[in-house]
């Protein structure tokens, strides 16, 4: 077909997307060049300086940047098991079915804010109902401000956020697994346990892809409930990339730095997603 | 090692799926259940599996509860009419499926696997994924799936239905090789088909049923032969018996103004609302036959099947070889009345004129 106005009907499309996407990119790649500071908000050209410096002399961004790797994969990984485990219960025809879907649900439906701040009532050392009922075994673990406990507790936090994303999605897929491969399963002598060996687990695996780098995306944005929780101490020991880059840029204000920071993030983030996603194809799939 | 059924019932709703149905099948036998769609072959065959359970009744095999079994144990093997294999699984793990579910070396598995392959003739695809073969070549791969087992009780649920018509040939006359090589001597293998002609080829012991009800057993020739009622000759025979309401006196059988000469071993019955059965193949074209008007005329391969219509009678008659006609055609046919069925009013039958029942 040949339409003589058609770039006239694509432009509003075309206008949003460089609006939200190829504008904010081209811009933060711009600023990331410049010295953008305080005291000198203006886009200088100072070349690779900030880049050599994140490269050179920053290990609090790398330290950050592992620290979220260890905190988002396992969560999901945890966000995975249980909700698997949730889905594949209320999948089989169990009673007051529906309840439990609904109630699996609960947690997405809060806001997350919110939650973390009664999270951090419940984890408080002297005056939570954690420690209250921890007092009966004689332990008061330091949920907040002990370095490694801190980080179990952003996990915790985490995975009751968002397993129940996590179920939707596997439940989502269990429903619509094809019955018959089970029928056959069954008359060729496999027991429940084997099934789903080698049967559900298999059948389900392009769905747990997808559901697991979904969930990895959004693991690694993870700010509000660090920021909420443990405003990323004990001293660095919650701190994640975001967080970092977030007190760099608008804490510090230094923005050319920041910009420079968010690139690599987004760099790292894209190459590492992309391999993850191979090797789970690989090694869940076999192909 | 036998397996016998008393009283099975199953009515999941306000139908009987099974309506007490009982059995007894020996092993090294096959077994064919007829009956048409919805009459509860498929659900039998499931209760057998162990994938239902009936409401009452029980099933017996080898002197054990049957019921009290659980699927996986009962060592049963099936292939249903929808072709059902494992999709994230290639051929050879299809196959491989149900000897992995057993400990069992993995070198015995391979050569099982490969034997298999080779009865159903699919050599060389075991490396194929299960969607790249076609709907006969997936019957197959489930089928080899079903026989690598050697299960005591093998279970083929119209397994060529949904198959186009030159493969169901071509894969019934493989089962007929591979059930008559005698798959396993101990192997009790029930068959069930909707199609009357798969029935008679497979020549085995016919159970007939209806809205879950056991209407007939016996070896396929005297179904065919001597079917106990009217619904039996229905279902055993396509295109389904001609059914004609006559009057039998004076020797002569009539209906809608003929008169035809009753054979022996119907001249005797001369009550009230009697049905004559004729076969659509036990009418033949003749120039001084009597007169019909075509109402359809349908061909199908080489033979041509004829509706045919005469006051209020209807009757279908095939013809085995092609021939076209029109709508409305007169055409003139005959009887041969010594090979018709008598039937009561209430169904049963009456006279056959293979010697059931005469008089």
């Amino acid at each position: 077909m040949n339409f003589k106005h058609k770039y006239f009907f694509l432009f509003p499309g075309l206008f949003v997307l460089i609006g939200i996407l190829i504008f904010p990119i081209i811009f933060v790649v711009r600023l990331s060049l410049s010295g953008w500071n305080s005291y000198n908000p203006g886009l200088d050209y100072i070349g690779l300086e900030n880049y050599i410096r994140l490269f050179t002399d920053d290990p609090r961004f790398w330290e950050s940047f592992f620290r979220l790797s260890f905190l988002s994969v396992t969560t999901v990984i945890l966000q995975y098991v249980i909700g698997f485990a949730l889905a594949h219960m209320v999948w089989k025809d169990i009673k007051f079915k529906r309840f439990f879907r609904v109630l699996f649900l609960v947690p997405m439906m809060t806001t997350p804010v919110i939650m973390t701040v009664i999270w951090r009532t419940f984890f408080h050392e002297s005056l939570g109902p954690v420690n209250d009922l921890l007092s009966v075994f004689g332990v008061a673990p330091k949920w907040l401000t002990d370095p490694v406990i801190a980080k179990f507790t952003v996990i915790i936090v985490e995975v009751w956020q968002w397993t129940p994303f996590m179920f939707l999605l596997l439940l989502a897929g269990l429903l619509s697994l094809p019955k018959e491969p089970f029928l056959a399963a069954a008359i060729d002598g496999a027991s429940p346990v084997r099934k789903f060996i080698y049967v559900t687990f298999p059948l389900m695996a392009p769905i747990s892809i997808g559901a697991i780098i979904i969930r990895l995306i959004e693991a690694s944005k993870i700010m509000d409930t660090v920021y909420v929780l443990t405003s990323g101490g004990p001293g660095t020991s919650t701190e994640t990339s975001s967080f970092y880059i977030f007190i760099k840029g608008l804490r510090e204000f230094q923005m050319g730095y920041a910009a420079s920071m968010s690139f690599t993030y987004l760099i790292i983030m894209i190459i590492s997603l992309t391999i993850i996603a191979k090797v789970l194809t690989k090694v869940l799939l076999k192909e | 090692m036998d397996l016998v059924a008393n009283n099975l019932s199953y009515k999941p709703d306000d139908q009987y799926h099974l309506n007490e149905v009982s059995f007894n099948f020996k092993e090294g036998n096959l077994y064919t259940i007829l009956g048409r769609t919805l009459s509860g072959k498929t659900t039998l065959l499931k209760t057998i599996a162990g994938l239902l359970t009936p409401d009452s009744g029980e099933i017996e095999f080898d002197g054990k509860n049957f019921l009290k079994i659980p699927v996986w144990e009962r060592n049963v093997a099936m292939v249903y009419q929808q072709f059902i294999n494992y999709p994230h699984l290639n051929v050879f793990e299809n196959i491989a499926f149900p000897l992995k579910q057993r400990k069992i070396d993995q070198s015995i598995i391979n050569k099982k696997v490969m034997d298999a392959l080779k009865s159903v003739g699919l050599l060389g695809y075991e490396n194929r994924k299960i969607q790249e073969l076609s709907g006969g070549q997936q019957q197959r791969v489930s089928l080899a799936r079903s026989l690598v087992k050697n299960a005591k009780i093998l279970l083929l649920d119209e397994p060529l239905v949904n198959l186009d018509y030159k493969l169901r040939e071509q894969l019934r006359d493989e089962f007929k090789n591979l059930f008559s090589k005698g798959l396993a001597d101990e192997t009790i293998l029930i068959y069930s088909t909707t199609d009357p002609r798969e029935t008679m080829e497979l020549n085995g012991e016919v159970i007939v049923l209806d809205e879950g009800k056991v209407l007939q057993v016996g070896p396929a020739k005297e179904i065919f032969e001597n079917p106990n009622s009217l619904k039996v000759a229905e279902i055993s025979n396509d295109p389904p018996m001609n059914i004609i309401e006559a009057k039998i006196s004076d020797n002569q059988i009539r209906f809608e103004g003929i008169d035809v000469e009753a054979p022996a071993h119907l001249s005797k019955l001369t009550e009230e609302g009697l049905k004559i059965g004729l076969r659509s193949s036990d009418i033949e074209l003749n120039e001084n036959g009597h007169e019909f008007e075509v109402e359809l005329a349908e061909i199908s391969g080489s033979e041509t099947l004829l509706h045919l219509k005469r006051g209020d009678t209807k009757i279908i008659v095939s013809i085995e070889e092609v021939l076209n006609f029109k709508i409305h055609d007169k055409i003139k046919i005959n009887f041969k009345i010594d090979r018709a069925y008598a039937f009561h009013a209430d169904g049963k039958l009456a006279s056959s004129p293979f010697g059931g029942l005469n008089g």
